[in-house]
């Protein structure tokens, strides 16, 4: 029994000592890379490749929200996340915080592959703080067979022809954007009257409004429940692909336009891994994979020959495209009254 | 006699003390964080600036907001006055089973329970959605002719709201009426009364505090409960709850997204107050 007893305590001992050793091991050999995006934003095998050629673990934390992000990023006052994918307009904030570190370009080798039709703009105007990943347009997208009208512009949304049969995504500047173009003025008017009055436009698309809904607002689409969607790219993209005969319309009076971009927050605890990842999804396969799979514009010129032939359509900015404006921060008296005037939208709706 | 250790501390208070900790951190910190922080202003970009203004309750005021509260208690006593229609007798005849099928019953209550509940409102999206569950039926049994539009209309949010809360009701007077000594009931049948009378003598009186706490634990969490309203309304009920969480996450107004929930919490303790003042009952079943 004794002997017995002492084996198993010898047993015991060695299997404490191996466990502390690779403990050990476990430490000096995994480094980590902190990820902090949308859900879904990479593809699995993009990511289990970078881990597998780098022998980098990367731990990949999703916000709902830019301004979540934001508020995160402010409590670990720029730390905690190694590389951030993130909007245009909060990027611009973020750098303005002091959340941002410069790149350092030496380590980027791919970066020549980016489209220079997306860089340079109002959120990092010297590309020293971000990497472009995916452009969007919001589009309007409908079933013509569902729809006696055609549809060429934000204006025939509120044609009483859609009653009970538009699905819009929930972005208020969007939304109430798109009455501003309407009326020949900027997403990003700043003139609160100017704002006012086209809430009082907006009231009057109410009755044919069949749901707001920011999340997967393609799938009403798909499923016939609306025949007429206002969406994001990506949805617009996914609708496509699951219902080929849907029509993409870009609208007459003028386009809005987003940039989604990568950027390395300024304490970020691994640095070096963020611009190795950086570097590694510009590479122009890996880039091709991530674009088919987000369904974003894809931000990448090198990458376009490995799209599919589908997806080279569906992923390219159209020409008309290129003249979308930003949408940008504006004052804080405007955003409140463009706040004001969604929330009358959509108690209207019921 | 009270037991007291060398020092005279209490016993009581030092295993409490835990407790008081833990109120003071987790409830009354972060409340007195949101009082404050209504009062603040908030910065032209991003966070806030230490200036004090009533502005945000003066905001508040304005007709389109205060028709959200409006909109909020609506459906809110909507959903507890249908909550408390099917839920009380439910409840009442659950006490009156045998203890296997009381069992029984409890468990299928919980089963739902075990899945989240935003899984659970998904389910009602495949009854409601038109060519869906609801409208085949309605079809089949030549009682509609075409699909009704029944998903992202009020009607759809009620129903998702009183599925998602009823089961509190019926435990809690559940719970009450299992305790009721039923030969009250039968002393009021043989001194004459009618059943409904003895009903509404002595079961209601007896069960009241079931019910009672029943309407509390339903009514809170219908009054913040937004995520229903956005996933079967179709964003288009606005709630106190989808205002707050708006101005938090979309507008960056902090401020007015906390005095938005400090307003809702002194509304809610109001009609809370007023409730139990009305129907006299001190102790809620199921809270002590």
């Amino acid at each position: 029994m004794r002997r017995i007893m002492k084996k198993a305590a010898l047993l015991l001992a060695v299997v404490m000592v191996l466990m502390a050793l690779a403990g050990c091991g476990d430490k000096k050999n995994t480094e980590t890379l902190n990820l902090f995006t949308w859900d879904g934003m990479f593809p699995q095998e993009v990511l289990s490749g970078f881990e597998k050629e780098y022998g980098i673990q990367i731990n990949y934390s999703n916000f709902d929200y830019d301004e979540d992000m934001l508020a995160k990023l402010e409590t670990a006052k720029g730390g905690d996340y190694d590389l951030v994918i993130a909007d245009d307009y909060i990027i611009e904030i973020a750098i303005e915080e002091g959340l941002v570190q410069k790149l350092d370009k030496s380590k980027l080798t791919n970066l020549a592959n980016v489209d220079p039709v997306f860089q340079g703009h109002f959120y990092d105007k010297t590309d020293a703080y971000t990497v472009p990943y995916g452009a969007g347009i919001p589009l309007i997208v409908y079933d013509p067979a569902a729809v006696d009208i055609e549809i060429t512009g934000y204006e025939d949304l509120w044609n009483p022809a859609l009653k009970d049969n538009v699905a819009l995504i929930g972005n208020y500047r969007v939304i109430d954007g798109i009455v501003l173009k309407m009326m020949g003025k900027s997403f990003n008017e700043n003139d609160t009257a100017v704002i006012e009055e086209a809430g009082k436009k907006l009231l009057e698309l109410a009755p044919n409004v069949r749901l707001i809904s920011d999340n997967n607002t393609q799938d009403y689409l798909i499923s016939g429940e609306a025949a007429v969607g206002f969406l994001y790219t990506s949805q617009v993209t996914m609708a496509l692909a699951a219902k080929s005969d849907l029509k993409v319309v870009y609208p007459k009076e003028g386009l809005g336009f987003g940039i989604m971009a990568g950027f390395i927050p300024s304490q970020a605890p691994n640095g070096d891994a963020a611009h190795k990842f950086l570097d590694y999804i510009l590479r122009p396969e890996i880039a091709a994979q991530c674009f088919e799979h987000i369904g974003y514009v894809c931000t990448n010129q090198a990458a376009v020959p490995y799209l599919s032939e589908e997806a080279k359509q569906s992923l390219s900015l159209p020409e008309e495209a290129q003249s979308g404006e930003f949408i940008m921060d504006i004052s804080a008296e405007a955003n409140e009254t463009h706040e004001r005037i969604w929330t009358e939208f959509k108690a209207a709706l019921n | 006699m009270r037991r007291s250790n060398r020092r005279g501390i209490p016993h009581g208070f030092l295993m409490s003390l835990p407790m008081y900790l833990f109120t003071l951190f987790f409830v009354l910190a972060p409340l007195c964080y949101m009082v404050i922080l209504s009062f603040l202003t908030r910065a032209e970009v991003w966070g806030v600036v230490h200036e004090v203004t009533l502005d945000n309750y003066r905001n508040i005021l304005t007709p389109v907001y205060l028709k959200t509260f409006y909109e909020s208690l609506k459906l809110a006593v909507i959903c507890v006055v249908l909550i408390i229609l099917t839920g009380y007798p439910f409840g009442y005849f659950m006490a009156k089973l045998s203890s296997t099928w009381k069992r029984r019953v409890s468990m299928l209550l919980m089963i739902p329970f075990w899945t989240s509940a935003l899984i659970r409102m998904y389910g009602w999206i495949i009854i409601f959605r038109s060519n869906g569950i609801l409208d085949k039926l309605l079809m089949g049994l030549h009682i509609t002719k075409e699909p009704l539009k029944l998903l992202y209309t009020y009607p759809a949010v009620v129903v998702g709201m009183v599925y998602a809360l009823v089961p509190f009701m019926i435990f809690a007077v559940y719970s009450s009426a299992e305790k009721m000594d039923w030969s009250l009931v039968e002393a009021a049948r043989d001194l004459g009364a009618s059943p409904a009378k003895a009903f509404f003598t002595v079961t209601l009186r007896l069960t009241m505090p079931g019910l009672l706490s029943g309407v509390v634990l339903t009514f809170i969490p219908s009054m913040g409960l937004f995520f229903i309203a956005d996933i079967l309304g179709g964003n288009k009920v606005v709630l106190v709850g989808s205002l707050i969480q708006e101005q938090l996450m979309k507008a960056r107004n902090w401020p007015f997204a906390a005095a938005l929930s400090v307003v809702l919490m002194i509304l809610t303790s109001l009609i809370i107050w007023l409730y139990r003042r009305v129907t006299k009952v001190r102790d809620l079943e199921g809270f002590y």
